[in-house]
């Protein structure tokens, strides 16, 4: 298991008049190497979840356990640092965080923390930075001089390249036009397939993950309403709007057609050219059965 | 490919424009020409040069009719942001000339058009001046010097109409996403202007916002009153507005109906963008020889629950 | 979005107080100021709370929030008290430990520092408990408008606090997940050294100022789209009116302040 929690809750400022719980007995449980996509509308308490994978945070009640390190609410939590170096976290509108002299010292800023030699951690850095198809020459640069998608971009290789197992995205795709959200998408299902990563990516825009997550979370005002697989989400699709979600357009014709076909055990097909494909299988069928009845 | 034809036969409006410019040659610097009662917006051969941070615009010349509702598309750095920014005088025009509601753009009536002009823009945050939503939305028209009374019925008006009466005392940060966006449009809306412009003021909303977001345009675009111009990344926006302007490096690359748009891969590919989901499964379908029984699905139709009514149950041609 | 400070919260109880002018308001907590300096005797000091307490009474706000609103500096008032308790001498002895003891005069010295500053922290709660930011920055530029003959430019100034107070949460919370981005590459403000604390703190120094100016870019366009220009004639939403209460108000606190003096003398 990579992540698991156990009866989290957390509150901020719990001690003072200010106190508010943004989440509230939350159980959670990830394999590793899976993809998953958690949804909720603004102030559900996503952002606050992402945060206690990383020991950013620290649970006011429950049991969080990440790999091999376990954080108990109200017991000193164990050095966090290893802990870090293998959850990379991904806060909201990253390009605003780059804060070195050029995007190299940004990129090595993690590695260097973790103990990498300078060698191993340019190394990682001009992997990243591959891996997040920029150009190997904005490395001198100055983070100003990049144009906005470019540092998102930068951004999140300064993640990647901690190398970490498990990593977090809080909403990477917000602002970034429609071509480099389903870039940036495919890239991560790619990290998750290829090299194993456990990937969680926070999103608002279930349509365009639908085709790539494995799992899905649902919060709604601090808790997970909602746990499961894709099939699971389709079943449980008409109770989306009263978390304050709108029922995504392909889940929308997918019951369409299942209702009229039947198709409730089968896996989804929520892509356009899956659908696309589904529906004219289906219609063959249709037209071949009226056929032999004719 | 010469974009000017393609524009030219592809939107009559703007074929319709150029003919106007044809006729109104020889007077420009008359005002009020006949081209003022039916044009919001005249932008005759605008240029730009770079200063460093917005991009370059050249020659751009268009026109925008009175309550129509035009989106403006391109990728990142193309000059969309710079193009509207020059059309209420935050930046100064290199070359060309501007015409906003039939008054030219210059130094002497920069406040004249300013009060026509209202823009939301894309960080609901960092546009708000004053600390309640009351007093931002006031925060305007203090400077068109309105009394108390006028100010505090536009005031409980306009946030009525927008939903926003009971967060009148918060503070900005109080209020979710769709609620500051929502605030920000009733702080323009109650300086009355005529032209709307949106700098990727959806672009932070969330999905369930977004949705109501668009809702709010249908309702403003059907009142007639204003004409909306709107920068957009977001498919369903573009989908549901009468008219889009693609921009490329700096220049207009095509003016023409979102459901042509949508069919234009290269044109798609200039602008980074995808069709919605509802148009890319039409095509998908279309490609294996299934058409929907009734013209309509690649429609500026939001309302994607009409649509599935509309093609099942399963009566399509083969 | 949690603002950690409950001094600077509005809390509207529609009380008369709230409706008063601003600057009637500001003068008062002038006046109280020099009240505190001035109160120096256990009965300017009784007379005073009273008087407060009163107030307080009248802006409808439960009392125990002007206690709670002191709960930040409480740590300051314990150290101000122990200070005060060691470093004055004089009067009788009340506790004894070896060559140490703490005199009556630095107890009294002490209660009296302590008492004061509550009094004051309470009252300027009490200030922006009734009074909206934007209230208090008008009174300071109403206040302020007499002097501009002699050259302060009461309207900038009153624009730049009134910026200042609305994007300070704004860019504190932006450095908070600067640094929560920074702890998780493993630079974690809490774990690391003084030195290394002080070379993160000015690493957060580039992507703050960049944010800030980004804010500023973005609220001028705002501004500037929405016709604003300095020095033009503007209306106003709220126009400051000083009738009959505000000058009672003022005239309750510049009585108080003769009876406070005057018990300092006798």
């Amino acid at each position: 298991m990579a992540i698991q929690l156990e009866h989290v809750s957390y509150t901020y400022d719990a001690r003072s008049l200010l106190r508010q719980t943004a989440l509230q007995d939350v159980n959670l449980e990830l394999a590793e190497g899976l993809l998953t996509g958690i949804a909720g509308a603004s102030g559900s308490g996503k952002s606050t979840l992402l945060q206690l994978l990383n020991g950013i945070l620290l649970p006011t009640e429950g049991t969080v356990r990440v790999l091999d390190v376990t954080l108990i609410a109200g017991r000193k939590p164990p050095k966090l640092a290893s802990l870090r170096r293998r959850v990379g976290l991904v806060f909201q509108f990253p390009e605003q965080q780059l804060f070195a002299a050029t995007l190299e010292e940004d990129l090595i800023f993690g590695p260097l923390n973790f103990g990498a030699s300078p060698e191993d951690a340019a190394r990682r850095a001009r992997k990243a930075v591959g891996q997040m198809g920029l150009d190997e020459a904005l490395l001198s640069r100055h983070p100003l001089q990049l144009s906005g998608g470019q540092r998102r971009k930068a951004a999140i290789a300064s993640v990647l390249a901690m190398d970490p197992d498990i990593l977090v995205l809080d909403e990477p795709g917000a602002t970034l036009d429609q071509v480099s959200r389903m870039e940036l998408t495919q890239l991560l299902h790619r990290l998750c397939r290829e090299e194993g990563k456990t990937v969680i990516i926070v999103t608002h825009r279930l349509d365009e993950l639908l085709p790539y997550a494995d799992l899905w979370m649902i919060m709604h005002e601090g808790r997970a309403v909602f746990q499961g697989t894709t099939r699971g989400l389709v079943d449980e699709a008409r109770q989306l709007p009263g978390y304050g979600l709108s029922v995504p357009q392909p889940i929308q014709y997918w019951l369409e057609l299942e209702e009229a076909y039947g198709l409730q055990t089968e896996e989804p097909c929520l892509s356009p050219s899956g659908l696309a494909e589904r529906l004219t299988q289906l219609a063959f069928t249709e037209a071949k059965k009226a056929r032999a009845y004719a | 490919m010469n974009a000017m034809e393609n524009i030219q036969h592809k939107s009559p409006v703007l074929t319709g424009y150029q003919e106007n410019i044809a006729a109104a040659g020889e007077d420009i610097p008359a005002e009020g020409s006949s081209k003022a009662v039916t044009d919001m917006v005249v932008l005759e051969e605008l240029s730009f040069a770079y200063d460093g941070q917005h991009a370059d615009i050249h020659d751009i010349s268009l026109a925008i009719g009175k309550g129509e509702w035009v989106t403006l598309v391109g990728a990142n750095g193309c000059g969309k942001s710079t193009l509207i920014r020059l059309m209420n005088g935050l930046l100064r025009t290199s070359y060309g000339r501007i015409y906003i509601g039939g008054i030219r753009l210059e130094p002497g009536t920069l406040g004249e058009i300013r009060q026509k002009v209202g823009m939301v823009f894309q960080n609901p945050d960092n546009q708000f001046i004053g600390a309640t939503v009351e007093e931002d939305m006031a925060f305007g028209m203090e400077g068109r010097c309105l009394d108390a009374g006028e100010m505090r019925n536009r005031i409980s008006g306009y946030a009525s109409r927008l939903g926003i009466s009971d967060l009148l005392h918060r503070h900005p940060q109080e209020l979710s996403g769709g609620q500051k966006q929502r605030a920000a449009i009733a702080a323009i809306l109650a300086m009355e202007p005529e032209l709307i412009i949106f700098d990727e003021a959806s672009s932070m909303l969330d999905e369930k916002a977004r949705r109501d977001w668009l809702d709010l345009l249908l309702e403003m675009h059907n009142e007639a009153r204003y004409t909306l111009l709107s920068i957009t990344h977001d498919a369903e926006e573009i989908a549901a507005s009468q008219r889009v302007l693609v921009m490329h490096q700096g220049g207009l690359a095509a003016d023409l109906a979102p459901q042509e748009l949508f069919r234009d891969v290269g044109l798609l590919r200039l602008c980074r963008m995808e069709p919605p989901f509802r148009i890319r499964f039409a095509l998908e379908l279309e490609k294996r020889g299934m058409m929907p029984a009734q013209q309509g699905m690649t429609d500026g139709s939001p309302n994607p629950g009409s649509e599935v009514k509309r093609i099942w149950p399963f009566s399509w041609s083969m | 979005m949690r603002e950690k400070l409950l001094i600077g919260r509005l809390i509207d109880t529609g009380s008369p107080v709230h409706r008063l002018d601003p600057r009637a308001k500001m003068t008062a907590m002038l006046l109280y100021a020099v009240m505190v300096m001035a109160a120096r005797s256990w009965p300017a000091l009784l007379c005073l709370t009273a008087f407060s307490v009163l107030i307080m009474i009248l802006t409808r706000i439960p009392l125990r929030m002007y206690l709670k609103a002191t709960r930040p500096l409480r740590v300051l008032m314990l150290f101000i008290l122990i200070v005060q308790c060691l470093a004055v001498k004089g009067g009788s002895v009340l506790v004894a430990a070896g060559s140490w003891h703490l005199d009556s005069a630095g107890l009294a010295a002490g209660v009296y520092a302590v008492m004061r500053m509550g009094l004051l922290v309470s009252f300027t709660a009490m200030l922006t408990f009734t009074t909206s930011p934007g209230q208090l920055n008008q009174a300071l530029e109403g206040m302020l408008r007499p002097f501009e003959r002699a050259g302060i430019p009461a309207e900038r100034l009153s624009l730049m606090t009134g910026i200042a107070l609305r994007f300070i949460p704004a860019i504190l919370d932006e450095a908070q997940t600067i640094m929560k981005a920074q702890a998780s590459r493993g630079a974690d403000l809490k774990e690391l050294p003084w030195k290394g604390k002080a070379r993160m703190l000015t690493a957060l120094l580039v992507p703050v100022t960049v944010g800030a100016f980004r804010r500023a870019e973005d609220l001028t366009a705002s501004m500037e789209s929405r016709g604003y220009r300095i020095g033009a004639p503007r209306t106003r939403y709220r126009p400051l009116v000083w009738g009959q209460g505000e000058t009672w108000f003022v005239g309750a606190f510049v009585l108080m302040c003769l009876v406070v003096i005057w018990i300092g003398f006798n």
